[in-house]
Order: structure tokens, then sequence, then C-alpha cells
């Protein structure tokens, strides 16, 4: 049994993250997108009324995710339809991400990693347990059935509805009904612990019957399973008079053998029941273990619809519009109104939105003042990408771009670099590392890289791999203040070479309005301007 | 010819004999191993049982050739296999000590033994044997299978035996009681549960445990039976007491002993596969004694796992000589060769095929070996003294026509005692009429005798270890040269490494 809800036709394996995860992660800043999704917010009316305690398990099944990228407009369509579905029904994820957590839950009461790690329990309590665990995924798998059938009609995505008609083929009502028949004829071996104790009016009994001839030896063999059942006594005393009464009956009972309760008998007739349970449980097993990776991958596959809902309230909370973005062609990057989400959530602020329609485009270089913006308009762009490739929403108007499974991040932070030759050795070396892991549809960020040496040998260094990059056909967005680089490039680009330059815009009074436009790079950068600002001003 | 072994013309004493001295000597035990290891069983006995004489071994050899043929030999293996489970039906008669399930035991017994008989008779009857040995147990085989007292005894135990396997029971267990009717069922929960889960049938495993014996339970539902159908199970009894003793020895032997041939043969056909040649060598006393391509059977057996191939070397004794004279350079196969030459002899003494592509091997009245083997720390004495208290009762033993393999001797004494010493040694076995291969470093011994061949172990151009031995005068050969090569310390090699 399959879940198929993060793939049309996959499980979650856990492979293939983005080269070098920590640093997307980091650089893009995206622990908070899945810090946020792990809580949900409490509403009153329209009001936030609190924030609920984080699920860890969500928390992490998103990390995992969200760099995972899917590699086909297909899956990422795919996922949207279940995503809108949830964000439609919220009530319907989070009861069905609840009720696989119960069932894993019940599952390790059960004793699962211990019964992994070494079977050291006996096979007597191993039956027990197996019976146990039958039970929770029949009652388990009827809840979801009919967590399913209370929103008919509901659910329009393809995920969710293959789920339910699969869920229906593999485990129909008939069988449904046959599992509880078998649950309930041999609830004799595996009595509810307070039935046991014998304060129950009521005891369960088995009733056994099979057929077998007489092989070598006289050895009875051959078994068939003709009957098994349970059936409900009165409990009595076995001293009691009536007991006797019925005892001597028995013993008169032609072709028979009486089972005293304490006679070595009675170990054998308890050996009988043991095996025919046991043989019973061979078959349903087969059935259980259909579902061991099942409830797993459906508990991790809900958390991350769960944790994208979460994620939603978070951006409404935040005010923050949403859209679900549109794969368009490798040289496409078109957006309206993109803001970027982690610094919103970070710094509790509305940023500005960005707009941006460029086609055929494979280098983008970003130049223009400091503090104008740059980095979170790179960032923001980065974080949309990687929002998109896993399926979730971005927070703008509208988004459009290429699938880049192969995402790299090359972000050198200006606070903490210092000019030494290992910083650059470290820089260099990580670019070696990207360029060694460069794959079909590769999309490189960088962002002030080789800032560690002077602007004219990073200039340089930055001019031949980005050269040499763009011509291997990989996608680069930069954003750079090394304004040689920026000026021999456009300089040497002609039109319809797939080059585009953005500055950071600059009124004419030198007011920062921290919105990109297409503009040619200057030779400074208006440090000037801030400069004068925060010293004049002073 | 009255059939009494298909080891031997006389009753075969193997199960009491020991492990001749010869056997580590040679790694015959390497090859047993091997052998064991293929089929699955201990068949280490037969191999330390020599014949007696030449008559006994064409007497094997003779057979081994019938049980090679492709129509015999798997219709040994199976009455072999059937065999086995016929043992294991005894054993389990033995094990158990209700009476009742001793004489079922024993109908069954008697069932697989007729049936595995009848099989083979017929199978046997549609081959053609050559071997008197085959031929006397086909038929010894088919005048006691047609005898009336053994006709009559095999169709009352199938009777008993089908009768028996048609009973039906039906058990029900409820409110502590397990009620017994005889009646058939058909399993309608069986037939529910594949229907729920289908695919894969399960069966059950014995509700009253796998013991052979059985238990309290099973004991008080038999004896329920038993009230319900005495005169079946008296009739049981009765036929167990009557045909108590029913095997004839000669069979059960026969299905132990044919073992010998069908173990070696398993495995002559693994080596064969694996590249090594086997070969029915002839014995005419009239021809030269030679042999082409023989190789050391132990040493194949090692390097076959390796896949690895092994020398192998054509010898032949002229009509006058009787012993090789082995001188060479070191890890030359000189010892390997020896060896081989043992195995020849010794395959050839067991009636079976021999390690060489063909060969001509005449009878010897045994065979005698003498390798150097570390001191003995134990009993404190020299490695010449050790040495000399091995050799002493060899050359007292009645040891006319012996083969006799002698590897360094004498290595720890004085060159010139040594040479003398090697000299005797020589000229009383030669003396004796025996024939032989003495391995020595003494190239003086190749002149010991007018009837001593001297052969080397060789060195290619480059002075590495070719393995082959063959027939040439002893000489100053460099035994060294190829460790010197191996260091790189030839004058040119050192001048090239200095220069």
């Amino acid at each position: 049994m399959k879940a198929y809800l993060l793939y049309p036709e996959k499980e979650w394996a856990n492979t293939k993250p983005y080269f070098d995860e920590k640093s997307v992660i980091q650089d893009l800043g995206l622990r908070i997108l899945y810090m946020m999704s792990a809580r949900k917010v409490i509403m009153e009316g329209e009001v936030v009324k609190a924030i609920d305690k984080p699920d860890l398990f969500i928390e992490e099944t998103m990390k995992k995710v969200m760099v995972v990228p899917l590699e086909s407009a297909e899956d990422i369509i795919y996922r949207q339809e279940i995503l809108q579905d949830c964000l439609a029904n919220p009530q319907f994820i989070i009861s069905l991400y609840d009720i696989s957590q119960e069932i894993l839950k019940g599952w390790d009461n059960l004793g699962r990693r211990a019964k992994e790690k070494v079977g050291t329990r006996n096979s007597m309590a191993n039956l027990i347990t197996d019976i146990r665990l039958l039970q929770l995924f029949v009652h388990g798998l009827k809840r979801i059935k009919d967590l399913f059938s209370e929103y008919d009609g509901k659910l329009a995505s393809q995920g969710l509805s293959a789920l339910k008609e699969r869920l229906y083929q593999v485990f129909p009502d008939k069988l449904q009904e046959e599992c509880f028949k078998i649950i309930e004829d041999i609830s004799f071996f595996a009595q509810d612990p307070e039935a046991e104790n014998g304060t129950k009016e009521v005891v369960k009994r088995p009733r056994l019957v099979v057929e077998c001839s007489l092989g070598g030896g006289l050895k009875l063999q051959s078994f068939n399973l003709e009957e098994v059942s349970t059936v409900e006594k009165k409990y009595r005393n076995p001293n009691s008079a009536i007991s006797k009464v019925q005892g001597y009956l028995q013993s008169r009972t032609p072709d028979s053998v009486t089972i005293q309760s304490d006679s070595p008998l009675r170990e054998h007739a308890v050996h009988m029941e043991f095996e025919i349970v046991q043989y019973i449980m061979t078959y349903c097993n087969t059935f259980s273990v259909r579902f061991y990776s099942f409830f797993d991958q459906l508990c991790l596959q809900t958390a991350f619809y769960r944790g994208a809902v979460n994620l939603k309230e978070h951006m409404n909370r935040f005010q923050l519009e949403t859209c679900f973005p549109t794969v368009g062609d490798q040289g496409t990057l078109r957006f309206e109104d993109l803001k970027e989400v982690v610094m919103c959530m970070e710094q509790r602020i509305v940023a500005v939105g960005n707009t941006c329609d460029l086609e055929n485009t494979m280098l983008l270089i970003v130049t223009g003042a400091n503090q104008g913006g740059k980095s979170t308009f790179l960032r923001s762009i980065g974080i949309a990408q990687v929002m998109m490739q896993c399926g979730l929403m971005v927070t703008a108007k509208s988004f459009e771009s290429g699938i880049f499974p192969a995402l790299f991040t090359h972000f050198t932070r200006r606070e903490d670099s210092e000019m030494n030759s290992g910083r650059l050795d470290e820089e260099l070396g990580r670019m070696s590392r990207i360029i060694e892991h460069l794959g079909e549809r590769s999309m490189i960020l960088l962002n002030e890289s080789f800032a560690t040496t002077t602007e004219k040998e990073g200039s340089l260094i930055a001019y031949d791999i980005v050269k040499a990059l763009t011509e291997a056909g990989v996608k680069i967005l930069t954003v750079t203040h090394l304004l040689s680089f920026a000026q021999r490039m456009y300089n040497e680009t002609e039109e319809g070479q797939g080059i585009e330059f953005f500055s950071a815009q600059r009124l004419e009074d030198g007011k920062r309005t921290f919105k990109m436009i297409q503009h040619a790079p200057e030779l400074t950068s208006f440090g000037l301007d801030l400069y004068e600002r925060i010293v004049r001003n002073s | 010819m009255e059939f009494t072994s298909i080891l031997d013309l006389r009753k075969s004493p193997y199960k009491e004999v020991s492990r001749p001295s010869f056997f580590m000597d040679l790694n015959l035990n390497q090859i047993i191993d091997r052998i064991k290891q293929l089929w699955g069983e201990d068949v280490t006995g037969f191999y330390y049982y020599l014949p007696a004489d030449k008559e006994c071994e064409d007497y094997r050899r003779e057979i081994f050739c019938d049980v090679k043929k492709q129509d015999v030999y798997p219709v040994l293996l199976g009455f072999v296999k059937k065999m086995k489970a016929y043992r294991e039906i005894g054993a389990n008669k033995e094990s158990v000590k209700l009476q009742m399930q001793k004489t079922a035991w024993h109908i069954q017994e008697v069932v697989v033994y007729g049936e595995a008989l009848q099989e083979l008779l017929i199978s046997l009857q549609e081959v053609s044997l050559v071997s008197s040995g085959m031929q006397s147990f086909r038929d010894f085989l088919q005048e006691y299978l047609v005898s009336g007292e053994y006709q009559d005894m095999l169709q009352e135990a199938k009777l008993l035996w089908k009768e028996l396997t048609g009973i039906r029971l039906k058990l029900t267990y409820e409110n502590n009681l397990v009620i017994l009717a005889q009646e058939e069922a058909e399993g309608a929960y069986d037939r529910f549960l594949k229907e729920c889960f289908g695919q894969v049938e399960h069966h059950m495993k014995n509700p009253f445990g796998e013991d052979v014996a059985l238990n309290r339970l099973e004991q008080e539902i038999l004896s329920i039976l038993m009230e319900k159908k005495p005169d079946f199970f008296e009739k049981c009894e009765e036929f167990q007491n009557r045909y108590y003793e029913y095997a004839k020895p000669q069979i059960l032997d026969f299905a132990s002993e044919i073992i010998y041939y069908l173990s070696f043969y398993g495995f002559e056909q693994k080596m064969q596969e694996l590249g090594f040649a086997f070969a029915a060598p002839q014995t005419d006393e009239k021809c030269e004694m030679y042999a082409d391509g023989l190789y050391d059977l132990a040493l194949a057996c090692v390097n076959s796992r390796e896949g690895k191939a092994v020398v192998s070397n054509n010898m032949v004794y002229g009509e006058q000589e009787s012993f090789f004279v082995v001188t060479g350079p070191n890890q030359g196969g000189k010892t390997t060769f020896a060896r081989s030459l043992g195995q020849l002899i010794y395959f050839t003494k067991m009636g079976l095929d021999v390690p060489a592509l063909n060969a001509n091997v005449h009878s010897f009245s045994e065979i005698l070996t003498h390798f150097s083997v570390e001191e003995s720390i134990e009993t404190g004495r020299g490695k010449l003294q050790e040495e000399l208290m091995r050799l002493k009762p060899m050359m007292e033993e009645r040891c006319r026509n012996a083969f006799v393999i002698i590897n360094e001797l004498f290595t720890t004494a004085a060159n010139y005692d040594a040479c003398i010493m090697g000299q005797r040694v020589l000229q009383h076995f030669i003396g004796q009429q025996c024939r032989g291969i003495y391995v020595t470093h003494l190239a003086e011994l190749t002149k010991a005798h007018e009837s001593v061949v001297s052969m080397c172990a060789t060195l290619d151009d480059a002075g590495i270890q070719t393995h082959e031995i063959i027939r040439r005068e002893a000489g100053d050969v460099a035994c060294a040269i190829n460790q010197v090569n191996k260091y790189r310390l030839t004058y040119e090699q050192l001048k090239e490494r200095l220069s």
C-alpha cells in the first residue's frame, strides 16, 4: 500500500536533496519557515489568539521535504493540487495526520522499536503483539476510510482521490468485515487485560475444530482448520458445585478427552490454541505487512501538508499575499510583488515587493547602492524558487520560473568577510565543489561572491567563472559589488545574449526605494549617499 | 558367483580398519574431505580400507566401470536416497517408546524398504552390467524379491499402511473437551483465510508439536481411536511380531557400501567440470608403467577453489627402472610430483579413477611413504633419530613389491653420511623388488643403482620454477636464481637500480 501524496507514483525516499542543502537552508534563511510550519495559529474569529506549541515531527519533515526539489511541472502541480484541497479543508488534513500519528504511537507502544532491534521476546508475546497490531491497523484504516467518506465530494486533487481509491481497493468493506470477524474469532487468545484477572462476569473460551490424518508413527498430521470461534461463558469458580457437576457430565461425553485445568493435557491444549492462532496470524500478517511502510509514509507525507497549512496561516497573519507559482521556461523569471517571506516573519515587517519580467535570460547581474535591498531581492527569488520546487505557495501576486533541481547558493556575508587568503581559498573551494556537482538544470545564486579579495582580483575571478558557467548553460543570478566585473560584462554584452542588469532603484534625490529596476551598472555603489545620510545627519 | 559385498570378494571388514600410515603424507585426507563435503556424509572409512590383493582390486575396478555408466549412476543415487529415508524411519522407530507407535513405524519401514528394492531391481534389469560384483548383486536381489515370503510381507505391509493413512479424524476442542470423530472435513476456515488474504497459501504447523514421540494429548486421542478400531490395530501388531527381523543384511550393506563408488564418482564429475582430468588406469603388467598428465589431486582440490590450475607431468618407468631420484630447486614441484605418483598408485589400488589423462599402473603389495616431519618436541628426539625410527619398520616389513615414496631423508645428517645411508636405503628397496620415488637434495644418489632414474625439477629461462619434473642428469642447478630475481639483486638489476 502506498500513500503517494508527495509524488504521483513514488513514496518519499529522502534522496537527492540540493547539493550542500545546509548552505541553501542557511543562506536563504529557510529555518524560520519550517519552524513556523510546525506551529498552528489558533484563531478566535478573525483574531489570532495564540500560537500552538511546535510539532517537532512536522518541523523535521518540512526541513527534509523542502530541500528535495521536484523535477517536473506535473510533480509540482500534483502537490499544489493536494495542498489546495488541504487549504480548503484544513480539518481534513489535521485529522488524517492525527490518525496516522496515533497509529504510529500505538505501534511504538507495542514495542515496534524493541522488536526491530532483536527478537528477545518469546513467541507467545510476539503473537499477541501481532494480533494487537492487526487490530490497530484495521481500526486505523477504517478511521481513514471514514474520514475520506466524510469529505466525499470536497476533495478535488488527483493525489487524494487516488489514495481514497487505493484504500478501498486494498481494504474494501468486505475485507474490513472479514478482518473484524477474525479478530473476534480469535479474541479468546488475546483477551483484554481486565478480562484476564478473573473478576469479569464473562470469560472467552475457544471452539476449535480441526481435521487430520495419521502419518508416520501414528503422528497426527495434514491438519485442516474447520472452525475457529470465541464463545463467551459466564465465569464460574472451578471449585463450585455446579462446576463439578458439569465436569462429571463432561467426563461421560463419549469419545472425548477431558482437559483438566491443572493437568499436563492443559499445556498441550494451550499449545494447540497457540499454533492455530499462529497459523491464522500468518495469513493476517501478510495483510499487516503491506501497511508497515504505508503508515510511516502517510504520517510523513501528511505532516508536509499539515505544515504547509500552518505556514499559510502564518503568512496570513503577516498579511502576505500568496500564490501558487507557474512553471515556465528555463530563461523565464517573472513575478509580481514578490516579498522576502523570511525577513517578513523574522523582523515582523511587511517588506517591499519586487516585480520582474524577464525572458530568455540566463544571467542576471544585480548591482547598486549598498543597503538598497539587493541581497533581499536575491534571497526572495531563491526562497520562492525552493518553495515552488517543493510544491508550496510563494509570497507574491504571481511567480513564474523554470525548474532547477540543481540549485546552489554561494553567499558571502559582508559582515564576516575579511580579506585573507584562507577565506578566499574556502570560497574557491566551495565554488569548485559546486562545479563538480552541476547538473543538467542548474541555477547558482551568487551573493557578493569573491568579496574576500580586492575588487580587481575578485572581478577577474568572477568574470572567468561566470562567463564559463554561462556558456555551459547554467543560470546565474548574482548580486555583486564587483563593479569592474559588472561593467566588463555590460560592455561585452550584446542584445539577445540573455544577460540582464538590475540595479537598486535610486530616486533623483538619492532616496532608496528598495526596489530593483533594470539598469546599467555604474561605477559607484553610492556608498557616498549612505555616508552623506548618516554622517551629515548626525 | 554368490554375492557377499560390493567392496570385496570376501565379507568386507572395512569398518574396523584404521587410517593407513601413508594417508597424510600423500595429502589424501584433503581429497577425502572434499569428497565427504560434496557427498554430505562421512565416507572416510571406505578410503582407509585397501583391497587385499589384485583380484579384489580388479573386482572393484569393474564395479566402478558399471557405476559410472550414465544409466546406472542415477539409479544407484536414487536407491541410496530412498535408503536414507528408510534409515530415518528406523531411527524414529528406535526413538519412540509407545509400542503402537513402534508398530506403525515398522509397517512404514517395510513399505519403504520394499519400494526401494523393487524400484532398484526394475532399473537394474534395464541396464547392461559387466562387473561380476554388480551382476551377482542383481541376481541376488532378483532371487530375493521373487521369494514368496518377501512378496507376502510386502503386500500385507502395503495394505496395512494404506488403511492407516486413510483414517481421517475430526477433533473438536471446546469446553475443556477434545471430542474425536471419524469423519472428513474440508477445511472451511482455511478456505475463508485464503479468500480473505489470497495469494500465498500457508500451512498450519502441527498443533501437537513436531516431536516424533506423541504427547499425552495425542496419546489420549490415539487410545480412543484404538478402542474404536481394535481389530485393525491388533493386525498391525501381529504383523510386526511376525516380520520383526526382515531386512537382508547383504542388502543393507550394499546400500551403505555402494556410497563408496557414488561419492567418488560425484567428486570426479565435479572436478572434471572444473577442468581436471581423470582416467580409468590400465593394469597391464606386461607393459611399461606410465602416466600422462599426472597431477596432485589434493593440490587440485585446493586450487580449484581459487580457480587455479595445477602442473601436470608425464612419467614412465622403463622395464629395468625401479626408482626415480628427483633433485632440483626448492619449491620446484618435487614433493608434489612424488605425491601425485603415490595418489596414482593408491587410487588404482582402490579400483577408482586416477588424476591423469591416461595411465598404465602395475600392482603393488602396498604403499610405503616416508616424509620428513617437524622435529618432535614431545619425545625430544633429534630429527635424524626420529627419521630412522620411522624408517626401521618400513624396511623390516615384508615389503616385497611395494611402492616406496621417500621425501627428503637425512637432511640433518652430514653430507657424506647422508649419501651412504641414502644409497643403502635405495639398494635395500630395490633388492626387495620395490619401485618408488626418492626426493632428495643429494645428486650423488642418482648413481646409487643402475636401475635409478635421475629426474630434475626445472626452471625456465628467467629462472622461475616451472614445477615440471623431467628426466635429466642431476647438476649444479642454481637453486637461488629465482629468489635473486625476485629481489632484483642480479648484476644488471643492481647496475640499473644504482645508476
